[in-house]
């Protein structure tokens, strides 16, 4: 479950990310925050990967009160969150292999672990033949789909999937929501931050809709309008 | 163990995959140490240009040529016995004229002159060598003591005063000079190595982000960059001693004919100071790069 109570974030000197913003989403999720250009939706994602502290309020993930987490917890944090990037952030002189395992390895898993659960993670996701490959050899949706196996390997109970659709085309967009919607099929909260109308009202899932940083609308099983 | 072993093999990986900027860090810090090297190579070769000019002065003391044969040998075991003294040589009246008689061989006249005197003119000569060029006015003052002084005729050292001043005053200089320039060349070489480090770091920093991104703790992002930076350092080190001995090995007898057909002493000081030079400056190298790296990472792990 995650909680936000009042949360604001205004970066100096007067810029405001989110203004006084207050949500609960429940364990197995799926919700679609969505909102144009400087709504303050990628301020939300930081705020729950704890890249940056909230100026005012409570956030709380799992029962977990991140909001002033000490920095040397934000990597058992980040262990627990799996985290989708629109610019994949893979890294370049790693394998896919590599990659997915890095995840792993940072949390300290064994190597027979480790080797036993990235084929499996990457089969999910359709990359079980680019395992020796180095990301820059991969498509835009492939390395998407890296990032998903990532962010998949320490069985977390959220995936948060920033604008996870930005940089591809409508074949693979399509292939990474059936992707996000089985993972959430399987229990996993998936918290999906876009501004991409079509995605959002494909799903038919909860929509929370995010104005100059603040939530004009939440609805069960919305649609993002175009004229909001 | 197993979370060491992911950081020491994590550290060779990212040496191999980032071989270019590996490289060109291993040529600054060569470039560095080199640079050091020939210096303290240079001021070798000085010490020894003024270890062989400081070699050839000794002290000689002519005594009349009357003098008691005890008192000669007193005054040699009076100067033996400071520990200021190197070696002392007692030239008898006889061993003086042979010596003069031979080096005037060639003149015919001087030794006609010579011949003809019915008695040896020339007196007995103590030729005392100091350990230190600094130490021969005292020797001489101990030399003329009441005891000796009258028996004294001359001493060579009124000749040499000059001489000795300036090549006591020029070894100074050259060591000061040449250890003030290595530590110089030091600090530049650090700097630039410390540079080398930062670039090589700035150019990886979305990586060091991403890392941590994936829940990477710092000192498992850190870890590796601090010791692939000794790896450089060791690379640097091992490129640096066979670059130098091998210009030893080439220079060294070419340089001989500026010492006069002896050894520059080079190679001997390197063979002799291996352990202190080796560790010194893979140690400064090697600590320098950790610290440097540990450091850069850190400015690119946000939260």
């Amino acid at each position: 479950m995650i909680v936000l109570e009042r949360v604001s974030k205004t970066y100096y000197p007067d810029s405001v990310g989110l203004d006084d913003v207050s949500l609960r989403i429940e364990a197995g999720e799926f919700v679609s925050i969505v909102g144009q250009s400087g709504a303050g939706k990628t301020t939300l994602a930081k705020l729950l990967m704890a890249e940056e502290p909230p100026s005012a309020g409570r956030i709380e993930i799992g029962g977990w009160d991140i909001t002033r987490i000490r920095p040397r917890d934000i990597p058992e944090l980040r262990r627990q969150i799996g985290v989708i990037f629109q610019d994949y952030k893979l890294l370049p002189k790693k394998t896919v292999f590599e990659n997915v395992s890095f995840a792993l390895e940072v949390a300290g898993a064994t190597s027979n672990h480790i080797r036993d659960i990235v084929p499996q993670v990457l089969m999910i996701v359709g990359l079980e033949d680019r395992a020796k490959r180095f990301p820059r050899q991969l498509s835009g949706g492939e390395q998407q789909r890296v990032v998903i196996a990532r962010s998949l390997v320490h069985r977390p109970k959220v995936l948060l999937a920033d604008e996870p659709t930005g940089n591809l085309d409508t074949m693979n967009t399509r292939d990474i929501m059936d992707l996000l919607v089985k993972i959430n099929a399987f229990g996993t909260t998936v918290v999906l931050v876009t501004h991409n109308r079509e995605v959002v009202n494909a799903l038919k899932r909860r929509v929370i809709i995010l104005k100059e940083g603040r939530v004009v609308s939440d609805v069960a099983h919305g649609k993002y309008m175009l004229t909001v | 163990m197993t979370t060491a072993w992911r950081i020491f093999a994590a550290s060779w990986k990212h040496f191999a995959r980032n071989l270019w900027i590996g490289l060109a860090t291993v040529f600054v810090f060569t470039v560095a140490l080199l640079s050091v090297n020939v210096l303290i190579a240079t001021n070798v070769m000085l010490e020894q240009t003024v270890a062989y000019f400081e070699e050839k002065i000794d002290v000689t003391i002519t005594f009349q040529p009357d003098t008691p044969e005890a008192l000669l040998t007193q005054a040699r075991f009076y100067v033996q016995s400071f520990p200021q003294t190197e070696s002392v040589r007692l030239v008898t009246p006889q061993e003086a004229y042979d010596a003069f008689k031979e080096r005037y061989k060639s003149n015919a006249k001087i030794l006609e002159a010579v011949t003809e005197l019915s008695v040896n003119p020339l007196g007995a000569q103590l030729i005392i060598k100091a350990k230190e060029t600094k130490d021969y006015p005292f020797l001489l003052s101990a030399v003329r003591n009441p005891q000796f002084e009258p028996f004294i005729r001359s001493s060579s050292y009124d000749d040499h005063r000059d001489a000795i001043s300036s090549i006591r005053d020029a070894a100074r200089s050259m060591r000061l000079f040449g250890s003030g320039l290595v530590a110089v060349f030091a600090l530049f070489g650090l700097l630039a190595a410390f540079n080398a480090i930062r670039v090589a770091i700035y150019t990886q920093r979305e990586e060091i982000a991403i890392m941590r991104l994936v829940g990477a703790s710092s000192a498992y992002i850190r870890l590796p960059f601090v010791l692939e930076g000794v790896w450089l350092a060791t690379l640097a080190c091992v490129v640096t001693a066979l670059s130098v001995w091998a210009a030893i090995q080439v220079g060294e007898p070419r340089l001989q004919t500026m010492f006069a057909g002896s050894d520059p002493g080079i190679m001997a000081f390197y063979v002799a100071n291996r352990s202190f030079l080796v560790f010194t400056q893979f140690g400064i190298m090697a600590a320098l790069s950790a610290m440097v790296s540990w450091i850069a990472v850190g400015r690119y792990i946000k939260r």
